[in-house]
């Protein structure tokens, strides 16, 4: 048996080598059109990986001729910018990348050409199976592969290993040991000027995808037939926001309050990140794409002292780590489709993800996330393989009412948070608000 | 034949020329490019949003527009977050404007007492930096000041023992805050016309008011106030206006928050219409504000006549 696991062991490893050989040969002219004098244009979000996305993009060039413009924006701008320019018709941006629970939205709208045909004709090339599968659900959107997820992200929780190590405490693995190691850290002369915890507290989408993330961890779910790994998650939608495993919850973020820096109830990601950088927080959760920031010297006190660990949980039970990120698609009123198809085919392929992520990327596919040079290079990556096993898509909604639902829940959550609410009146009341919502535009 | 032909041309031309010169039709042709303007960027937009706003509409799907009639506007009067962006709009304006007037004031009145002094001017400039900023430039400096971990204001306040302060992180803060940097924003606008108002008076009745043992306060009362107060109402409804449309900075620094303690209408509108895309909702709001700024202008500028008059 054992032998027969060692063969095994040897001829997957041998394979693996083979295609990485096989695929550092690629011939991209030989794959990709010509596409010299053309300008292609992709709009994305300025997080960290917009620089590696430039980091590479020369490669397409010199196998098209093809420029390749890639322009950021802010959250909230680049979906209204996004989905103004598509209800225009816009082709001014040939490649959108959208967040993944945006996909209903501008699927409903029509703004994305679905990527089912190119899939077939190069599957070799797109290697769909791949991708992680929650990166690859986010993608898809009413059983068909709308677009590539090139850009996942998973929840991660980092701690500073150097002040784990004064305290002599384990990393917490369930709200309880949280809370305990948080307290240990907030207002103790050994650790000055530190706090325990900051938690995404700031009203609207802070605070409403903090819930979404944290709720599946915490036993419950965000609406009756959204159980993970179900067929149909949007069979009934009717919310549960205000079941005990809710309530429960937002009680546990009231009281992380207390362990957090002053103003840590208008905290949103940048200010977490920011702190943690700092060297101002022992822990936080956060998008694993924002790990290379803490990891900078150059922005970051704090950099070759922190590790990565699963989110926490709810004691005897067990954590769903959140999946999120960025997934490519064609501009369907976009004039160069030909050229961003190709892009597409270029830039998601085994071979140039591969780059991106040791650019700094976010490794969103099995092969990238079990790369030796990627783990010894970003340490967390081993850990990030671990969260995308027990991830779940469908952790938010991704229904053309994503955007306002989560503000609306995120509303009512940091009236808890700032204590003008009870968890449970604030939990009735996101109840009551969504519940409306989703019946005032027929999804209820 | 040709003969005919011309005699029955000379009249129509004449007729022609006489209406181009006449003042019938220049006037219109000097006011139609005005009218085509209006018509085309204000009043069709206009109508437009009313259109939109009876009927239950996305932005990005126009063509499946539904009427609802008044629907719209019900939801909203009965919505406690709008109404709680109306108060706080409310709140805003007439508590920064009232502290914008008396410390502009203060100010004002220094610097035309020392008017004489040269360097006066370049710091009459230099204060009003301020009011030249982007309002959203000014948020996102504030939001670095105010950062309650790493911003400048806690650090000094920690200087002298005080703080630290949760300048977003608390309701009453978060206002106090938000009040603070409209303030420092715009109190130079208030300052530059009460000073234009100060300046006008008449240095002679200065005199007269010193010969009759007039006392600072009687100065202030019987001669400076009158002098401005119809500058002071032009400056508020400005200000007013400004303040109704009052969005940038609460949407860097709070977006609304905590709880709904910084929600103001014109972010109230914003978000239904460009991030939630619910052109129906986000219309209505818009003319209701519509609605607001109008009757507010159309009070103070009633006013404003009067204070002239008299």
């Amino acid at each position: 048996m054992n032998n027969a696991r060692l063969i095994s062991s040897i001829s997957i490893a041998a394979l693996l080598a083979a295609s990485a050989a096989a695929a550092q040969e690629t011939d991209w002219k030989s794959q990709l059109g010509d596409h010299a004098d053309k300008t292609l244009r992709v709009m994305t979000i300025t997080d960290p990986f917009i620089d590696s996305m430039n980091a590479v993009k020369d490669g397409f060039t010199q196998a098209t001729g093809a420029k390749v413009e890639i322009d950021g924006y802010g959250y909230d701008a680049l979906h209204e910018k996004q989905l103004l320019a598509c209800s225009q018709n816009d082709g001014a941006y040939d490649v959108l990348l959208i967040d993944g629970i945006w996909i209903g939205e501008f699927a409903e709208a029509g703004c994305l050409d679905s990527v089912e045909e190119k899939l077939a004709e190069n599957a070799d090339v797109f290697a769909w199976d791949d991708f992680t599968p929650a990166g690859a659900g986010q993608a898809s959107w009413e059983g068909q592969r709308m677009c590539l997820p090139v850009g996942t992200y998973y929840e991660l929780m980092y701690y500073r290993t150097d002040l784990f190590e004064k305290a002599g405490i384990k990393v917490p693995e369930t709200f309880d040991e949280l809370k305990e190691a948080a307290a240990t850290f907030t207002n103790n002369p050994d650790f000055p000027g530190v706090f325990g915890y900051a938690m995404n507290n700031k009203r609207g989408a802070a605070a409403g995808q903090q819930w979404f993330e944290w709720i599946y961890s915490a036993g419950g779910k965000p609406w009756v037939s959204n159980e993970v790994g179900s067929q149909e998650p949007y069979k009934d939608q009717t919310p549960t926001l205000n079941s005990q495993e809710s309530i429960d919850l937002v009680q546990f973020f009231r009281d992380m309050v207390a362990y957090g820096p002053p103003g840590v109830e208008a905290f949103a990601w940048d200010e977490r990140a920011t702190a943690f950088a700092a060297g101002k927080l022992a822990m936080i959760n956060d998008w694993s794409v924002r790990a290379q920031i803490a990891n900078d010297p150059q922005q970051s006190q704090i950099a070759g002292k922190f590790k990565a660990a699963l989110m926490p949980h709810k004691a005897g039970g067990k954590t769903v780590s959140p999946v999120g990120g960025w997934i490519a698609c064609v501009n369907t009123h976009g004039a160069q489709k030909d050229a961003a198809w190709d892009y597409l085919k270029w830039f998601a392929s085994k071979e140039i993800h591969r780059e991106f992520v040791l650019e700094g990327g976010p490794p969103s596919r099995l092969s990238a996330m079990q790369d030796k040079d990627v783990q010894a290079k970003y340490p967390w990556t081993e850990v990030l393989y671990e969260a995308q096993k027990e991830s779940w898509f469908e952790l938010r909604p991704r229904h053309p009412l994503a955007f306002q639902l989560i503000d609306t829940v995120g509303a009512q959550v940091n009236k808890a948070i700032i204590g003008e609410k009870s968890a449970k009146e604030a939990m009735d009341g996101a109840q009551d608000d969504v519940t409306r919502l989703l019946e005032q535009n027929g999804l209820l | 034949m040709a003969h005919a032909v011309s005699t029955t041309r000379a009249p129509h031309e004449a007729s022609r020329r006489s209406f181009l010169q006449g003042d019938r039709f220049q006037m219109t042709a000097f006011i139609a490019p005005t009218c085509i303007f209006l018509a085309l960027l204000t009043i069709w937009p206009f109508v437009y949003s009313v259109y939109l706003s009876v009927h239950s509409v996305k932005l990005t799907a126009l063509h499946r527009a539904v009427f609802v009639g008044f629907d719209n506007y019900i939801n909203l009067l009965s919505d406690s977050l709008f109404l709680r962006a109306m108060l706080n709009t409310g709140l805003l304006a007439v508590t920064s404007i009232t502290f914008e007037i008396v410390i502009a004031f203060v100010i004002a009145k220094a610097f035309v007492s020392l008017s004489h002094l040269k360097w006066v001017n370049g710091l009459r400039s230099l204060f009003m930096i301020p009011m030249m900023a982007t309002p959203l430039i000014v948020g996102m400096v504030f939001s670095y000041v105010f950062n309650p971990v790493l911003g400048i204001a806690n650090y000094l306040l920690s200087g002298i023992g005080a703080g630290p302060v949760a300048w977003f992180g608390d309701t009453t803060a978060a206002m106090i805050s938000i009040l603070l940097i409209n303030i420092w924003q715009w109190t130079p606008f208030m300052m530059l016309l009460i000073m234009a108002g100060l300046l006008s008076i008449r240095s002679d009745l200065y005199e007269a008011a010193r010969v009759d043992g007039a006392k600072w306060h009687h100065v202030l009362r019987f001669l400076e106030i009158p002098s401005i107060r119809g500058i002071v109402l032009l400056g508020i409804i400005l200000r007013i206006i400004d303040t109704l449309r009052f969005f940038d900075v609460v949407y860097v620094t709070t977006r609304g928050g905590p709880g709904d303690s910084t929600m103001v209408l014109t972010l109230y509108a914003y978000q239904q219409n460009f991030q939630f895309f619910q052109a129906g909702v986000g219309s209505a709001a818009a003319v209701i504000i519509l609605v607001i700024s109008i009757v507010i202008t159309t009070f103070a500028v009633k006013l404003l006549r009067r204070i002239e008059d008299e």
